[in-house]
């Protein structure tokens, strides 16, 4: 075996790279296609790699916004409710009559609105961001029940179909997905605000020393969460041809699994959008394998969890040695 | 070094469950199963003395005009808006019944139970109800019966002793038999199917499965059960389970069963967007509005479940048989107009028949 380590000495960028959270789960992913592809090729056949690439675009989608949130050092763990509200209130309003290019904007809106209220509350009123999320959990998933009484939104407009179109052979969540991750990569790297968010993430008081107004800054990342929610929202509502008023369970779980999977860190500061991309795939991927391979749906939440500890123990291994380093 | 250690790691984990492989779980439980006889009929019925309730002091209405209402679990759905209409039928029929519906608007035990005190103080012949809570609402139910009232309920149980009768939409056995009936004449006694369940904890879903189970046993040994797959409360979960199903057994697969009125639709928009309708049929338990697409487009062509209209109807015959006299604690049926003779289960419920399978002639006629 080649030394892979006397190659990477001395190179700390290639290092960096080898070794980020987005190459392992590169690796991770083209290792389980791999595997499972060798005992049942049809994991591996087009329409299939099409399915995992599917079923988890407005999971990654939404994951986007929650990396951003948890860059800051902050998390929300009201989006499932959020994004079960919005494919109800985008519905209605299709059902309204509304024209639907408003019938799916107007949700991604109220989305922003509801985010920023809860930003508005962590970063003014000072009530942490796991416990403000919290309660919009219960109030959105009580509300969205009084609301409907449970009853599913039917008998839709034929072109409400967002998420059901196709551009270039490919459904549109995936664009969606690649699209609104490359930009928001390039954002957070790039932009003053971007690299705000990571800044307040690793030391918020030494950020506020620095002149960033982060009281704003935490304001506007729950918006820009509300914003992808919303994006997610929208995909989830027009998949099928009837919406579900009951919020999906563990959404919000995912969606954050898929975020610190990713390699966004829970002490904030460090990740990226495109690790969490990748992450919400290989997910989608491992729910895939496990019907593949005959093994027990018991697995899938364990399997999830496993993921998320193994990731946060490299995290932390990651720090101590970084630490150790400086 | 991390990287090595990772993939080490997966690999030792995808090995793990290969392994374990085929670890069988089917989404059934280990109760003992009691399927019906394949040609029809009903099945084998441990009698059980009468455990109902009974009013005390009610008047002696036999023949004479009678005043019910109706207190379902909430009103303006379309399901209790279908009861609803059952009942107004049966009135009409009877020429000797009023029937007013009249609940909370949302599904909450302690508006229900309210309702049903003023319609106590009111003075009512009779009180209908789809309860909230079994437990929480008998109180309120043992007060009416105590001046007198008759009580029956429909579609959702309360405490036996709390009401005089209960009309059960559809006993476990019944549902399996329609669903595995209406996919062999689907798929033929030997096609392939899987199935598309919630999870592994709800009691009804593995109630089902397993009857199921014993009745294809019975009934259609020929047909193969590829695999259940869960899919929680979750919509499109469920389209990416059945589509997976879908892309994993390519042609072998014949049918799907969706087992809640969740996967139903969701196992529907799956085979539709794969372009296997036709090829792969879909039976389940749904509600009508939500398989409407699917129906007219000839994708799905049973969807299972009672006819809420039938129920309520029952509903309000069983009252008027009570008050008669004809139905008394320990008979074994009771007449209900055009449903014919329905059976009395269980002590004290009568089993509202078959289920109801919706297709494309009758489902318009339905909006729940």
């Amino acid at each position: 075996m080649p030394d892979f380590g006397a190659l990477l000495r001395g190179r700390p960028r290639l290092r960096a790279a080898v070794l980020s959270q987005e190459a392992v789960l590169l690796l991770a992913l083209l290792a389980l296609l791999l595997v499972v592809g060798l005992i049942n090729e049809r994991y591996v056949a087009e329409r299939n790699l099409m399915s995992i690439a599917l079923a988890h675009a407005y999971i990654a989608v939404a994951a986007i916004g929650m990396s951003m949130v948890i860059i800051t050092g902050n998390i929300d763990i009201s989006v499932g409710s959020l994004i079960g509200v919005l494919a109800a209130v985008c519905g209605t309003l299709a059902n309204m009559g509304l024209p639907i290019g408003l019938a799916w904007l107007l949700p991604i809106l109220l989305a922003i609105v509801i985010s920023g209220s809860l930003g508005v509350l962590v970063a003014y009123c000072r009530i942490p961001s796991i416990v403000a999320s919290l309660g919009y959990l219960s109030i959105l998933k009580g509300g969205l029940i009084i609301w409907t009484g449970g009853a599913w939104i039917t008998d839709l407009p034929e072109n409400f179909g967002l998420a059901l179109q196709r551009w270039g052979g490919v459904p549109a969540p995936i664009w969606a997905m690649l699209i609104l991750t490359a930009l928001a990569a390039y954002w957070m790297r790039n932009s003053r605000t971007g690299r705000a968010f990571y800044a307040i993430g690793g030391n918020a008081e030494a950020a506020r020393l620095a002149g960033i107004p982060t009281q704003r800054m935490v304001v506007l990342v729950f918006m820009l969460n509300g914003l992808f929610a919303g994006i997610a929202g929208i995909l989830f509502a027009t998949q099928l041809k009837v919406i579900q008023t009951t919020v999906p369970p563990y959404l919000e779980l995912t969606i954050i699994t898929a975020a610190v999977v990713g390699g966004v860190s829970i002490l904030g500061g460090t990740g990226t959008v495109i690790g969490s991309t990748l992450a919400a795939v290989l997910l989608a991927a491992i729910g895939s394998a496990l019907i593949f391979i005959d093994v027990s749906p018991f697995w899938l939440r364990a399997t999830y969890g496993t993921l998320i500890l193994v990731t946060v123990l490299f995290d932390l291994h990651r720090r101590r040695l970084q630490q150790r380093a400086s | 070094m991390q990287t090595k250690r990772f993939m080490s790691a997966a690999v030792a984990a995808a090995l793990a469950w290969t392994s374990m492989g085929h670890a069988a779980w089917d989404g059934a439980d280990d109760l003992p199963t009691n399927p019906l006889p394949c040609d029809g009929g009903g099945g084998s019925v441990a009698a059980k003395p009468y455990d109902g309730g009974t009013p005390s002091g009610a008047a002696n209405m036999a023949g004479k005009k009678i005043s019910l209402v109706d207190v379902p679990k909430l009103i303006g759905i379309g399901y209790f808006n279908a009861t609803a209409l059952g009942m107004q039928q049966a009135a009409e029929e009877l020429g000797n019944v009023d029937v007013v519906t009249d609940g909370p608007t949302e599904a909450n035990i302690d508006d229900q139970i309210t309702f049903i005190d003023n319609f106590i103080t009111q003075g009512v012949d009779g009180i209908l109800f789809a309860a909230n809570d079994p437990v929480a609402i008998a109180p309120v139910l043992k007060k009416a019966l105590g001046q007198g009232i008759h009580v029956v309920g429909y579609d959702a149980n309360s405490q036996p002793d709390a009401r005089e009768w209960f009309v059960n939409q559809a006993e476990f056995n019944g549902i399996a038999k329609s669903m595995v009936d209406a996919m062999a004449a689907e798929i033929g006694d030997d096609g392939k199917f899987a199935i598309v369940t919630s999870t592994f904890t709800t009691p009804n879903q593995a109630r089902w499965i397993a009857e199921m189970e014993a009745y294809l046993a019975k009934c259609h040994p020929g047909m193969e059960w590829l695999e259940t797959v869960e899919a929680q409360e979750d919509n499109v979960l469920s389209f990416n389970q059945a589509t997976t199903l879908i892309n994993k057994y390519g042609d072998d697969l014949d049918g799907l069963f969706g087992m809640t009125s969740v996967a139903t639709p969701a196992s529907a928009e799956a085979v539709t967007q794969a372009g296997e309708c036709g090829d792969i049929a879909v039976v389940g338990l749904a509600t009508p509005n939500a398989m409407k697409p699917y129906v007219k487009t000839d994708c799905v062509r049973s969807v299972v479940l009672w006819n809420p209209v039938d129920l309520g109807y029952a509903a309000v015959y069983v009252t008027r048989a009570v008050v008669d006299g004809d139905l008394k604690p320990g008979g074994t049926s009771v007449d209900a107009g055009r449903l014919g003779t329905l059976q009395v289960i269980n002590g004290s419920e009568i089993l509202l028949g078959a289920p109801y399978v919706f297709d494309k002639s009758n489902i318009d006629g339905f909006d729940f």
